[in-house]
């Protein structure tokens, strides 16, 4: 069979880098991998928002939003929270080891129709990841933006990704950072309380603005309730959606959300669009 | 004698009673010979229940199959009674769901409905093709009769019965609340015929056998769905990691499954033959479970799903059992 | 395009003998209990009088397991397979052919699917007219349906008393025929008697739907108590979806033995709760209610909305081998009374 195009041959990465986010049982390890083949490396082109299939040889694959913006060089980066069979093993590799990856799958965040405008990305736990290049890309094309405002929680200092850099943000970049935890913990300097809450603090303006969340199903739900008590309109806000997936373009049939496919029509999808259907949110 | 009138006066009142959820039984289907399963939790629902050889489902396996969501908070459980009609065989399953301790005694009120053997619906859509409105049957001495529209045909019970029922032994519910109509008399004896037949052939000539029925299997796990004693939350067929039985339907995955449910049932199948029944590919499954269940009854002298104080096999120890099959 | 041919019964081994040089042959016969679309390896043993097969022919270029590529543990090379044969699919049913026709839509959807796309290009297709339909048989209730449809087909064969009348439909198909020796041309009288039976078949069939207003209204149904009733019985096992002609989707496992590793797709069902159940435990889908409203969705809304077709074609499968007797026509008729 040809070998080009088939799209579920995988290609071979190396671990260049990897550190944990957080830990516990869930932890979250984040990846940093380049394409071994140089054709490879040079014809991959992705954008903020986009996933890729990331995996092991024996093992399996999964669905991982891709977490760096493509303006930050030629790697891949991937924040992988440990959960299942896959995840798992990939929580036991270390620079120099082996993975495969395929992609980019999915569309991305229209950061074209963006400029121009204010965007305020408000995360919860690991849905910072998708959220992340977004970030990157827009300090990389300041100039192409208005504020750039981040809103990120978690429910511990323990459970935050990111934290250094996002802190860092705060001081440079002109980006307004805003972090938050559940409940009260020594030493911490930000907000305490859920997202939703952060986000009614911050009251961000929804005049020329885009709103982009990604979080745990329950705190996505509030957080759409209190944009709109900040009179954000449907399709100023956006949203990824996950499903499980097994091919990533749109053949094996079970990432659909009503008629919509999340590895192909998705995973970006503004709230305009998701209002539509009734299994989005299920 | 059947008394659908009794039947269903009979699951009026129980479905008026604050303590029972539903009552489940069966109904008309929607076309030809077909009969299927009824939930009825008011009582016009329960209108539409009937009995009849055509009833062949057997209802217990709902008792375990609900999907259960969270409740939600500031809710309460929803912990009334479920009703449930019975054969002789289904009220097995009941008695083995509750040796397993898989069912809690309160929770069910059972209905007995004393049976003289359910059709093989396979057979009877051969016999009479083509017929798509609503066909009835009912028993009379030793023949079925179905009411066809060009008038009533009987057939005698060795014809349309399925060899389940044509050995049974049990006919009547062992355990119920309520019994609707008067015992019927049993008919089978237990002489394992069936499965002496495979057992006198040569391991390489069983093999055969089985490897032809085993390739066709699609793993549609129908067999295991609808089997009331197939009731684990996580089944080991279904575990990925780590897995036991690849998914890849192949000859030899498809005898791992086979053989793995048949081990897991030894002592526990209590003969409905649900699973030789919704087979789409007719894999004689009975014969692998019979072949166990003759073994567990010469060995250990138990059979399941009979009395409801019983230990389960498997968490039974008599010093004086055989050990020469351990190596 | 060339006219109708003829085979003469007794001739039926000698052609499909002919049929299978060099190609894959893939026609019913006896698998275990059960009639199967297979690859013929002996004439004999091919069954052309049926009503329809239990397994629908889709296996024939969606095989239910199929090896996407191998590889040896340890090591990072990555083995394709070889490309696959010609082959010849005869005695399709019309409804099992339009059903390819359906879900090539998805399997082209943007990019192709290459290991599909390996057999379905590499496929001829003769259908068997259905002269019998058996009573669950839906297939006129669509557009394009028809117990002689020749939509997918590239020759419709009709048995009739002592021969058998093969149509070209599509140039693969003339080809095809014009490739065998042991044809002759049919007369008028004969093609008249088969166009005949043709019709005749059409009104034997029982069952029918509207499917009018049902994809644009489905969707508006979501939290009709109709789901519940429906899906009350279901117990969840995979047939009405493996029986389907038109379901498609699939799983993606690595399976390893010793070194050797294969990572392979498997027909998957959207019955199954493992189907879209997350790692985290989370299932979106946590019920066979939510189950069964995606199944009758899929196939009469969704699939409209993307590929502007109803992705069932009427073959009566899900209801006849159904153990509890969930009636697609039934659903469809309780949704029609809601719309």
């Amino acid at each position: 069979m040809k070998d080009i195009n088939n799209p579920y041959k995988p290609h071979v990465a190396t671990v260049e880098d990897t550190w944990y986010e957080t830990y516990g049982e869930r932890s979250i390890k984040t990846f940093k991998v380049v394409f071994d083949d140089e054709e490879v490396r040079q014809n991959w082109k992705h954008l903020p928002g986009q996933c890729a299939m990331i995996g092991l040889l024996g093992v399996g694959e999964s669905m991982i939003s891709i977490s760096c913006s493509p303006t930050e060089g030629e790697f891949l980066r991937f924040s992988v929270m440990r959960m299942g069979k896959v995840t798992q093993a990939l929580h036991e590799l270390e620079p120099g080891d082996k993975m495969t990856v395929r992609g980019p799958y999915g569309n991305n965040f229209p950061v074209d129709d963006w400029k121009g405008k204010k965007i305020i990305t408000i995360g919860g736990g690991i849905g910072q990841a998708p959220l992340r290049p977004i970030i990157e890309y827009v300090k990389e094309n300041r100039d192409d933006y208005e504020d750039l405002t981040v809103i990120y929680g978690a429910r511990s200092t323990g459970d935050l990704c990111f934290r250094e850099e996002i802190e860092g943000l705060q001081e440079k970049d002109e980006v307004s950072c805003h972090l938050s935890i559940d409940l009260e913990e020594e030493g911490w300097p930000h907000f305490v309380g859920f997202v939703p809450s952060l986000l009614m603090e911050v009251s961000p303006s929804p005049e020329n603005a885009i709103a982009i969340t990604c979080g745990p199903p329950i705190m996505i739900q509030f957080v759409l309730e209190n944009l709109k008590k900040l009179n954000f309109e449907d399709d100023q806000i956006y949203t990824t959606l996950e499903n499980r997936m097994k091919c990533g373009i749109g053949k094996c049939g079970r990432c659909n959300a009503g008629s919509l496919y999340v590895c192909k029509d998705g995973p970006v999808f503004s709230y305009a669009t998701l209002k539509q259907v009734p299994e989005a949110f299920a | 004698m059947v008394d659908l009138e009794k039947l269903r006066q009979t699951a009026k009142d129980i479905v008026s009673r604050d303590d029972v959820k539903h009552i489940i039984g069966w109904k008309q289907g929607t076309y030809g010979f077909r009969v299927e399963p009824h939930f009825a939790a008011e009582p016009d629902e329960a209108d539409a229940l009937t009995f009849s050889p055509l009833c062949t489902n057997n209802l217990a396996t709902y008792l375990t199959l609900a999907e259960k969501l969270p409740v939600p908070r500031g809710e309460e459980p929803d912990t009334r009674k479920v009703a449930l009609m019975v054969k002789g065989c289904d009220s097995r399953a009941v008695v083995q769901l509750l040796v397993e301790q898989g069912l809690t005694r309160e929770g069910v009120y059972v209905v007995g409905c004393p049976c003289s053997g359910v059709v093989d619906v396979k057979k009877v859509e051969k016999m009479f093709p083509d017929i798509l409105e609503p066909a009835q049957a009912y028993w009379k001495n030793d023949q079925i009769v179905f009411q066809l529209p060009d008038g009533e045909k009987e057939v005698s019970r060795e014809e349309v019965l399925p060899q389940k029922c044509l050995l049974c032994r049990y006919p009547n519910p062992v355990i119920y609340d309520e019994l609707l109509w008067d015992e019927v008399k049993a008919w089978g004896s237990e002489d394992y015929e069936d499965v002496k037949e495979l057992e006198a052939k040569s391991p390489e000539e069983r093999w055969d056998f089985w490897k032809d029925k085993f390739s066709s299997c699609l793993r549609c796990y129908s067999c295991r769905n609808v089997c009331p004693m197939c009731y684990c939350e996580d089944c080991v067929l279904d575990r990925l990691n780590p897995t036991w039985t690849f998914r890849s339907v192949n000859l030899s995955e498809n005898t791992s499954y086979h053989l793995a449910r048949a081990f897991h049932l030894a002592g526990r199948c209590i003969e409905c033959g649900e699973c030789e029944r919704v087979c789409p590919v007719d894999i004689p499954l009975m014969k692998l479970n019979r072949k166990l269940y003759k073994e567990v009854v010469e060995r250990f002298d138990y059979e399941p799903g009979i009395d409801p104080e019983a230990t389960p096999l498997q968490a039974s120890y008599r010093p004086d059992d055989e050990e020469d099959f351990i190596l | 395009m060339m006219e109708g041919m003829k085979l003469q019964k007794e001739k039926l081994n000698d052609f499909l003998d002919g049929l299978r040089k060099e190609k894959y042959l893939f026609a019913p016969q006896k698998e275990g209990e059960s009639l199967q679309f297979s690859p013929v390896s002996e004439e004999s043993q091919v069954e052309l009088d049926f009503q329809n097969t239990i397994i629908p022919p889709k296996n024939a270029v969606f095989p239910q397991t199929e090896t996407l590529f191998t590889y040896q543990i340890g090591k990072l090379d990555i083995e394709l397979p070889e490309e696959d044969r010609e082959r010849v699919v005869l005695g399709i049913r019309p409804c099992d052919a339009r059903a390819m026709e359906i879900i090539d839509r998805l399997f082209s959807w943007d990019e192709d699917d290459p290991y599909y796309f390996d057999k379905r290009n590499k496929a001829a297709l003769i259908g068997l007219a259905c002269l019998e339909p058996c009573i669950n048989c839906f297939c006129t209730s669509f557009e394009d349906g028809g117990p002689a449809s020749t939509a997918g087909l590239d020759v419709l064969m009709t048995a009739a008393e002592d021969i058998f009348i093969l149509q070209p439909v599509t140039e693969k198909g003339e080809q095809l025929l014009s490739e065998q020796d042991l044809l002759e041309t049919a007369s008028d009288d004969e093609m008249k008697t088969v166009e005949k039976s043709h019709a005749e078949a059409a009104e034997k069939l029982q069952r029918k739907i509207d499917t009018e207003g049902i994809p644009q209204g489905l969707p508006g149904l979501w939290e009709s108590p109709l789901w519940e009733k429906v899906s009350g019985s279901c117990l969840g096992c995979g047939i009405c979806t493996y029986l389907c002609p038109t379901c498609h989707c699939f799983d993606i496992q690595d399976e390893v033995e010793g070194f050797d590793g294969r990572r392979c797709r498997m027909w998957d069902s959207c019955m199954f709760g493992e189907y879209t159940l997350h790692a985290s435990g989370h299932n979106p889908r946590p019920t066979r209610r939510e189950r069964t409203r995606n199944r009758i969705n899929h196939k009469y809304a969704y699939f409209v909305d993307k590929f502007d077709v109803i992705a069932c074609v009427g073959c009566g499968r899900c209801i006849n081998y159904c153990p509890v007797n969930i009636d697609i026509l039934n659903i469809l008729a309780q949704v029609k009374e809601e719309l």
